[in-house]
C-alpha cells in the first residue's frame, strides 16, 4: 500500500526482513521475465480450473509469482473471473456496474 | 452474446464484414466485463475512487486491452479459451490503472532515493533467547553486507519494491522503464544476495526460521 505521506520511509521490520530471505530463498537461476509470465497465465488458468496439473507443464510460472506481486495480482484475479465464466456464473456488466 | 470456438473467434475478428462487426462488439463486452470485475474486485484497496471514475477508468482499460489485443491477435496459439486469453489483456489494463490511480499523489523520488539502511538488530520485542538474537545480529550485518555490494539500480529497485512495497509497474513508470528491466534488476539482486549469504557461510532457509516471528 503506499504511504500515507511522502515522509519518512517505511521502518525495516522483523517481517520485511523475513519477506527478504523468503524471496532471496526463492530465487532461480533463471526465472521467467514478467511478460513471458503475462504469455502463459491464460493457459495455466484454464488449464487449473480443468482440474489439470498446470506445474507440470509450466513449472517456472508459479516461481516467478513467488517473486512478483503485480503478476500474482493479476493471476488471482483472472483465475477468479475465469472460474466463474466456466460455471456460467460470470457477472454481467450490468451487475457489476450496479454493486460499483 | 454469441458463443464462439477459438477459431469462429479468430476467424471472425480478422475477416472484415458484419461477422467481425459483432465479434468486436462482443470482444469489447467481455473485456469491459473483465475490466470492471478487476475494479470491484480491488475495490478495498481503491476506496478512494469514485463510481464514475471506476467506470471511466473501466471504458479506459477495455480501449486499451481491445487495441492490445487486435495487435497481437496473430500470437494467439489456442493454448487456453480465446476469452481467458482476452480476459488477461483487460485484467492487466485495469490493475495497471488502479495502481496507477492509487499512487499518483506518492512522490515516489521521496520513496526510491532515501537510503536503505537496515537495523542492527530486529523489532522482535518478544523474548527470544540470546543465541538466536546474536545469530540474527549477525545475519543482518551480513545482509547489509550484502546489499551495501548491489549496484546502485538494484539496492533502489530491492528497497523500493521488497521494503517499500512500490508496485513494479508504477515504479517502471516512474524510471520511464519496463516491468521485465526492473524485474531482472531485482532477480540480479536476489542472487547477488544469496551469493554472499552463502559465501559468509548462511544457509538462507535456517536464516528463514531465526527471524519468522515467534518463531
Amino acid at each position: 500500500m503506499p504511504p500515507s505521506t511522502n515522509g519518512p520511509e517505511h521502518p525495516v521490520t522483523s517481517s520485511k526482513i523475513e519477506r527478504l530471505l523468503q524471496l532471496v530463498h526463492r530465487t532461480a537461476d533463471e526465472e521467467l521475465s514478467c511478460t513471458e509470465c503475462f504469455d502463459l497465465l491464460p493457459q495455466y488458468v484454464d488449464l487449473e480450473i480443468a482440474g489439470e496439473a498446470p506445474d507440470a507443464k509450466l513449472p517456472l510460472f508459479t516461481q516467478h509469482l513467488a517473486q512478483c506481486g503485480v503478476c500474482r495480482e493479476e493471476y488471482e484475479t483472472l483465475r477468479e473471473l475465469a472460474r466463474l465464466d466456466a460455471e456460467g456464473r460470470a457477472p454481467s456488466v450490468d451487475d457489476l456496474r450496479r454493486s460499483l | 452474446m454469441t458463443p464462439r470456438s477459438n477459431a469462429d473467434w479468430i476467424r471472425a475478428l480478422s475477416e472484415p464484414g458484419a461477422d467481425q462487426a459483432a465479434a468486436l462488439a462482443d470482444l469489447r463486452t467481455y473485456l469491459l466485463r473483465a475490466a470492471l470485475f478487476t475494479l470491484h474486485r480491488h475495490r478495498g484497496s481503491s476506496h478512494h475512487i469514485g463510481r464514475s471514475q471506476t467506470e471511466q477508468i473501466a471504458e479506459e482499460s477495455t480501449q486499451e486491452a481491445l487495441v492490445s489485443l487486435l495487435q497481437h491477435l496473430k500470437d494467439f496459439r489456442g493454448d487456453s479459451l480465446f476469452t481467458t486469453w482476452a480476459y488477461t489483456f483487460a485484467v492487466h489494463s485495469a490493475l495497471m490503472a488502479a495502481r496507477r490511480e492509487r499512487w499518483k499523489d506518492v512522490s515516489l523520488d521521496t520513496v526510491v532515493g532515501s537510503p536503505l539502511t537496515l537495523p542492527a538488530s530486529t523489532d522482535d520485542r518478544r523474548a527470544i533467547d540470546p543465541q538466536r538474537r546474536a545469530l540474527q545480529v549477525e545475519a543482518l550485518a551480513a545482509i547489509s553486507e550484502g546489499i551495501a555490494r548491489l549496484t546502485v539500480k538494484q539496492r533502489q529497485v530491492l528497497k523500493a519494491l521488497v521494503f517499500d512495497e512500490v508496485p513494479l509497474d508504477e515504479l517502471a513508470r516512474h524510471w520511464s522503464t519496463n516491468r521485465n528491466a526492473l524485474y531482472k534488476l531485482l532477480h540480479d539482486a536476489r542472487r547477488g544476495l544469496r551469493a554472499h549469504l552463502r559465501a559468509q557461510g548462511f544457509d538462507v532457509q535456517e536464516l528463514l526460521g531465526q527471524f519468522g516471528a515467534g518463531r
